[in-house]
């Protein structure tokens, strides 16, 4: 399509030089139309003339192409008055046939099309306009174009009818009403008002078409980026609540399914077990059958509780740990101690901080019911500015860390797995003195790599009544601190 | 105390309220194979466990926790008021302590897991009839920090002697029973009347509320 307009005009434009168009529009058709005196043309009017009658007549104007227009003026009166428009632009009025009014046009004709309007007004008896524009070129040519039959008239007032560019098919050729010099109108002109020069159109830039177009590309843009923005964030939240509700039915599926059938499982050995237990054999494998199917329920708990979005909490993180240091050092014969802070906030605990921390304290329990021979473990888990910290101490036999190698008592996964989400691990002992290993992480691991920097705002949660009953001041110092902690803003 | 401590040799009349058939059997045929407790009667609902159960006015009931339609947090509350003599268990899966919490404060006396062994089965039962079922270090935090709460409403005086919440805040950091009796210089018995009489605030505090907040609780399941 472009490529078919581009053609057309490639080739109106090879028509227009090889026919000469500009030479014979100024020697045959225009040149020498006006008169050499004055510099008008003929007294044009509609068809029929009466009073308080409003005419406008159109006329368009071709400059060629490539010239350089060293002088234009245009010459015009009316009987008996007129409004002028240049391209639109409404340039004088005047209201005595008697003077001509000139207008220098030099700065506003450019090369191509420009229009020329009259809206002329007859208040009595005979009508006309008069005008007369001669251009002259840099290369010396002459351009003249006077009123005569080649304007047309344009019927009612339509609207825009001066900016027009090209005649309605509904217009009428302009008459002449009689040469200049005839009766009625023999008197000479009286003078020639030169008006100053006419400057073309200066817009300030804002009031400019590019500029305003490219304003409003920007707005658009601005508008178009912020939807995708919007968008994209709603995706990403809905995104976060498909997995989270994922998570959850997953979870509730194990647990449903798998969980509960385990649990049967386990009924069922167990009433077999009861029922034959004279039969020497079966109740061995029976009771074998029931110790691994315990274990098996036990496992798969702990993946459920991984997977359950609804465990996100610090609370649950707190009792899920506290419980298994029961059950675990209750089997392996040692004393449990737990230390938790009363108040523990409800704030989100992410799933791979939880579940790295919950290995680490795994590992860590583990380390002391193999190495340490310790009677008693203490587990202290706290939670202040921001940060979970898991303390777990016995009173065992103790190690020198710096005979040991890190890579053989196993802090360096201790290590690494903190390292994953951010945290930290601190171990102390010496011989004889017991170990004491400390796993600290932040709430919110900052993120890596997200492509949404989703902020968390951080909230003060109302302070907790358990606070002031709290026995020791330092603890309750604590507690103050845990103010601090960062829970999601949504 | 119960007339279940006059009738010693008689065998406790246990009743067994679980939705999943296999289950169901299953526990019937465990408790009734220990020679002090008799399974007399199952019930797959809990709306059916409130037709039923108050004619034959058993002495335990064991109660799941999730049930179709009316959950047995529900069904122990209305339970509770048709048979205050009776002991109320729940059943539990070993991660749902809030849960278990809410029944304990909706009127139950004590919760088992479900795959606890037999033999432990068996003494956690005796435990719980004769009062002062034993409790985890995670129920017993939610207990002291419930107590510690603002009074609910006016009526609601019911507050834990400084020896009851001494007694919890040791249970909850890991002292089991006996090691609270040789902590405090008491026996173990009195550890567990002490228990006893923290589950009876529990269920006191838990009355003045309508019975009504638990019909329209929904449970989330998992």
């Amino acid at each position: 399509m472009g490529h078919a307009v581009c053609h057309l005009i490639l080739w109106t434009g090879v028509v227009t030089l090889m026919w000469g168009r500009p030479a014979r529009l100024l020697a045959a058709e225009e040149g020498g139309v006006l008169d050499p005196e004055w510099g008008v043309g003929a007294w044009i009017w509609d068809t029929n003339c009466t009073d308080k009658q409003t005419c406008r007549f159109w006329r368009a104007v071709d400059l060629p192409e490539g010239s350089v227009v060293a002088r234009a003026r245009l010459r015009i009166t009316a009987d008996n008055g007129f409004r002028l428009f240049v391209d639109g632009r409404e340039v004088g009025r005047g209201s005595d046939w008697r003077s001509l009014t000139e207008y220098d046009l030099t700065w506003v004709l450019r090369p191509g099309r420009h229009v020329l309007a009259v809206e002329a007004f007859n208040d009595r008896l005979e009508a006309g306009v008069l005008a007369g524009l001669r251009v002259t070129f840099l290369d010396g040519r002459v351009m003249e174009l006077g009123t005569d039959t080649n304007w047309w008239v344009v019927p009612g007032e339509p609207r825009g009818w001066e900016k027009r560019r090209r005649p309605s098919p509904d217009w009428r050729r302009a008459v002449v009403v009689g040469a200049f010099g005839t009766a009625p109108w023999t008197t000479r002109p009286l003078a020639v008002v030169e008006v100053p020069p006419l400057q073309p159109v200066n817009l300030p830039f804002w009031k400019q078409g590019w500029f305003q177009l490219g304003l409003l590309g920007l707005c658009l843009a601005a508008v178009g980026v912020s939807l995708r923005l919007m968008a994209r964030l709603a995706w990403h939240r809905h995104a976060e609540d498909l997995l989270h509700r994922e998570r959850m039915r997953i979870a509730r599926d194990i647990h449903d399914e798998l969980g509960a059938g385990l649990t049967q499982l386990v009924l069922l050995a167990e009433v077999a077990r009861k029922e034959h237990a004279a039969v020497p054999g079966v109740a061995e494998s029976l009771q074998r059958l029931c110790g691994r199917a315990r274990a098996l329920a036990a496992a798969l708990d702990e993946v459920v509780w991984a997977i359950n979005s609804r465990r996100d909490t610090v609370r649950d993180f707190v009792s899920h740990t506290c419980k298994y240091a029961e059950t675990f050092l209750g089997q392996a014969g040692m004393r449990c101690r737990l230390d938790v802070a009363p108040e523990l906030p409800a704030a989100t605990f992410a799933l791979p901080t939880r579940r790295n921390l919950f290995l680490a304290v795994k590992e860590a329990l583990n380390n002391a019911v193999k190495h340490s021979g310790a009677a008693e473990v203490r587990l202290g888990i706290r939670c202040e500015a921001g940060h979970v910290e898991v303390r777990i101490a016995d009173d065992g036999r103790g190690f020198d860390p710096a005979t040991v190698p890190a890579d053989r008592n196993g802090l360096s996964n201790l290590r690494q797995r903190m390292g994953e989400v951010g945290g930290g691990c601190e171990v102390v002992s010496a011989p004889g003195r017991g170990c004491t290993v400390v796993l600290r992480v932040p709430l919110h691991p900052p993120r890596r790599g997200g492509r949404l920097g989703v902020r968390r705002a951080a909230t003060r949660p109302a302070h907790s009544p358990g606070a002031e009953s709290c026995p020791s001041a330092p603890a309750a110092e604590r507690l103050r601190g845990t103010g601090d902690v960062v829970s999601r803003s949504g | 105390m119960t007339a279940s401590t006059n009738r010693h040799s008689a065998p406790l009349r246990v009743a067994l309220v679980e939705d999943q058939r296999d289950v169901r059997e299953s526990w019937a045929r465990l408790v009734s194979s220990f020679p002090d407790f008799d399974c007399v009667v199952t019930c797959a609902t809990g709306e059916e466990a409130l037709r039923v159960l108050p004619e034959l006015r058993p002495d335990v009931i064991l109660m799941d926790i999730f049930l179709p339609r009316m959950s047995g947090i529900e069904c122990t509350a209305r339970l509770r008021a048709l048979l205050p003599e009776a002991k109320i268990v729940i059943l539990t899966a070993s991660d749902d302590d809030e849960m278990v919490f809410l029944a304990l404060e909706a009127g139950a006396d004590g919760y088992l897991l479900k795959r606890t062994e037999p033999e432990a089965l068996r003494s956690a039962l005796w435990d719980v009839v004769h009062g002062g079922a034993p409790m985890s270090s995670v129920i017993a935090r939610l207990v002291v920090e419930s107590f510690r709460q603002k009074p609910r409403g006016p009526a609601d005086t019911v507050r834990l002697s400084a020896r009851e919440e001494e007694i919890l805040l040791l249970l909850s950091r890991g002292f089991t029973n006996k090691e609270i009796a040789d902590q405090l210089g008491v026996s173990i018995e009195t550890v567990r009347s002490h228990l006893k009489h923290i589950y009876e605030k529990l269920h006191v505090r838990s009355r003045a509320e309508a019975v009504a907040r638990y019909m329209t609780a929904r449970i989330p399941r998992g």
